[in-house]
């Protein structure tokens, strides 16, 4: 149920768009920092980290390969 | 200013021109490839305990091969040595001097509106292999501010305990992802990723004595990410929540905040915070050994699937050097404390945990 | 932040970048590229240089198709859609035209109904055959010329490539044709003025612009005078004879390309450009045949 409830939020999230910038306005979210995991090797080892040390794992992407940590 | 539909095809067809735009390589082949080297030095300490230490290089390179095909990889080599922390001695801890070695590819053709990437990964280390693939595909929307993500991967894990408990076990997990990535403004982008997890095989961890987990592992995770640029200030807020539940029954809340200045020179100043908590697993049982214990029921030891908060503090400083190049160092410092778990009781007896690690990058964009 | 200026030659004009950054060496090493990049696209597309894409293209009319790439498909692909949105008006073959219009000729001679007629049969748009990889022009005689894109083009490519090299605020002008990067240092707009197409030296309007492109076509570019009328070198592709409604028409877009574009077709729609500039949603301002200012912005 809970799941169902965070699906829905997450449409309505992604439907709610409150004004899409024009081509030509996209100079600012180019920029690394306002990029999803423009530095993926960053992404990367930082998440193996926390997965080695916590009970956790996933959720910010799929196929990054598994270690023998928890 | 108000544009009209006969408006539209001009400056569509002109935008359709190479390189009158900036773009954010993530819709389109990047023109750039992109070449990096990491190396990270890790430390953890725990009151009484042994020290971990793990020092690491890596590196990753992106390379456009033509308008729509790019390819990626990188390796990692761990030296791990130190024990694992145990917050209780039964039987002496086995103590850890190893290494590990990981790679992955993964290819990526863009069709226009579509994308999708295949790739491949491997980890290695003395008692464990990790294989897997991976299929992802990206759906962006007319206007390119909305990008769907759908993704699949396959993993097989081989585990092969120096201590000869349960020689050549293995398991078989697939990973599924569904998100939505929705630019709002020129200044606010969020990102929304649901991933389900389900494994079967073996979970227990074959060091710690009579560790005996459940042969299956679902896991639940929503992450939610969000950018928003102050123009005024030139820099990037940066927050994010994941929620995970897992069938171990550990639940997660992970919260991430930072903020990255700008500052002249090329120098761009990130703080970040992140706050962890999670609920102990529910075969989880505090030290010391507990009574009552039944031979075969699940049960483990492990401090990494109790109940306890954590948070992280670390700072990265990084600069444009050059041309295309880019040097960024980085210094965080954990901590691990069950008077920290705010969404519960945390577990008792558990000592605090503490880590470092610092890293430092080189990257060129060619 | 300092200002750093950088003048060029290119395309047979004189150019100039204004950028602005906290470390000059980004401003400089921005140019540096930005300027390559013009270089790249004159010896691209050029009709002056032999083994230009052009000039390869041409030098085939009448017999083989000559392959191009992506950038040259997607120019030809912009040029179809100015000649759909002109009514077939704003014509890339037409530049065969001006073998018989000499500006430079002193005295100035307007040419002969049978010259006209022999160089209006070499234009035609509409038939020429071409795909994404390849392009022929039917009838040898036959030429394509990028000179009303190429420069606007070039604007816009300098603009993205100073955004790539983290540049916020800096003007371009390409020889009159002019796209912000970003606002001055302080962060008001460039103040941009529009030339009067009678007084040299003076300014007839001026706009405010912080971000985008604004671009200019008059008949004060390349003409002369006879007998009281003035004769430029905008040319109507059917008649071969030049355009008279507008002096000369400026228009701002986003994108230095569509900016020159709009006020290119406006000035050869003649009486029905300013139609034309208010469908298309744009600021515009033109000067009118009396010396007189339309438009919304006027």
């Amino acid at each position: 149920m809970r799941v169902v409830a965070i699906a829905v939020f997450t449409c309505v999230l992604a439907s709610c768009a409150i004004e899409p910038p024009k081509p030509w306005e996209k100079g600012n979210l180019a920029k690394p920092e306002m990029q999803f995991d423009y530095d993926r090797l960053d992404t990367k080892t930082q998440q193996h980290i926390y997965t080695s040390k916590e009970g956790a794992t996933g959720g910010y992407g799929v196929g990054g390969g598994g270690c023998g940590c928890n | 200013m108000a544009v009209t539909e006969r408006n539209l095809q001009l400056l569509a067809a002109a935008l359709a021109l190479p390189g009158v735009m900036p773009s954010a390589h993530a819709q389109s082949a990047p023109d750039k490839g992109i070449f990096e080297l990491q190396y990270l030095s890790y430390r953890d300490w725990q009151p009484g305990r042994n020290r971990m230490s793990v020092d690491a290089p890596a590196c990753y390179a992106l390379i456009p091969l033509s308008d729509t095909w790019v390819v990626e990889g990188g390796m990692v080599y761990d030296a791990m040595s130190g024990a694992s922390p145990l917050y209780f001695n039964v039987l002496s801890g086995a103590s850890i001097g190893d290494y590990r070695t990981a790679g992955d590819l993964k290819v990526t053709k863009y069709m226009g509106d579509w994308a999708y990437s295949v790739g491949g990964f491997v980890s290695s280390e003395q008692d464990f292999l990790s294989r897997g693939g991976s299929l992802n595909l990206q759906f962006f929307s007319d206007d390119r501010n909305r990008t769907w993500l759908v993704g699949v991967a396959g993993t097989n894990d081989r585990i092969n305990a120096t201590n000869g408990v349960a020689p050549n076990s293995e398991r078989n997990s697939w990973e599924f992802v569904v998100g939505v990535t929705q630019a709002l403004t020129p200044n606010d982008i969020v990102q929304s990723n649901l991933t389900f997890y389900s494994g079967h095989g073996y979970y227990s961890d074959p060091y710690k004595p009579l560790d005996t987990r459940p042969s299956t592992r679902d896991t639940y995770a929503w992450l939610t990410r969000y950018n928003h640029y102050f123009v005024d200030a030139d820099a990037t807020l940066k927050i994010g929540y994941r929620l995970l539940f897992d069938s171990f029954g550990d639940t997660s809340n992970t919260f991430e905040a930072s903020w990255a200045q700008a500052l002249p020179w090329g120098f761009v100043v990130t703080p970040a915070l992140r706050f962890y908590t999670q609920t102990s697993a529910d075969f989880y049982m505090n030290p010391p050994f507990p009574s009552g214990f039944v031979e075969g029921q699940n049960y483990s030891a492990d401090t990494r699937l109790a109940s306890f908060g954590a948070i992280t503090a670390g700072a990265m400083v990084s600069k444009t050097v050059w041309d295309g190049w880019n040097v960024s160092l980085r210094a965080d410092y954990y901590r691990q404390d069950p008077d920290w778990q705010v969404f519960g009781s945390g577990s008792p007896g558990i000592q605090t945990f503490s880590a470092r690690w610092f890293q430092v990058n080189l990257s060129k964009n060619f | 932040m300092r200002l750093f200026r950088q003048t060029f030659r290119a395309m047979a004009g004189e150019h100039e970048l204004q950028l602005a950054h906290h470390d000059i060496a980004v401003a400089r090493r921005a140019a540096a590229a930005a300027i390559a990049d013009v270089k790249r696209i004159e010896a691209k597309y050029s009709r002056y240089l032999a083994d230009s894409v052009t000039s390869r293209i041409n030098a085939a009319a009448g017999r083989d198709a000559v392959a191009i790439d992506t950038e040259t498909a997607a120019l030809l692909r912009y040029a179809e859609q100015c000649f759909a949105l002109s009514e077939g008006l704003f014509d890339i073959t037409s530049g065969v035209l001006r073998r018989v219009w000499d500006f430079k000729a002193d005295p100035p001679r307007l040419p002969t109904a049978s010259e006209l007629a022999s160089v209006v049969q070499l234009v035609g748009w509409s038939r020429v055959e071409w795909a994404d990889n390849a392009i022929r022009l039917p009838q040898a005689g036959m030429e394509i010329d990028f000179g009303g894109i190429g420069k606007e083009y070039a604007a816009d490519r300098v603009a993205t490539v100073c955004l790539e090299h983290g540049l916020r605020h800096g003007l371009v002008n390409l020889s009159g044709d002019v796209r912000a990067i970003g606002p001055q240092p302080d962060g008001s707009p460039w103040r941009v003025g529009i030339r009067h197409p009678r007084a040299q030296g003076a300014a007839i309007a001026g706009f405010d612009l912080a971000a985008g492109a604004l671009a200019t076509s008059g008949d004060y570019e390349r003409y002369f005078d006879v007998a009281g009328t003035r004769y430029c070198h905008i040319l109507n592709p059917a008649t071969g004879m030049p355009v008279a409604h507008w002096q000369s028409v400026s228009v701002v877009s986003p994108l230095c390309v569509v900016a020159g574009s709009c006020a290119t077709i406006a000035m050869l729609l003649e009486d029905k450009g300013a139609a034309f500039l208010d469908a298309q949603g744009v600021q515009w301002l033109g000067v009118a045949a009396d010396g007189s200012l339309a438009g919304p912005a006027a």
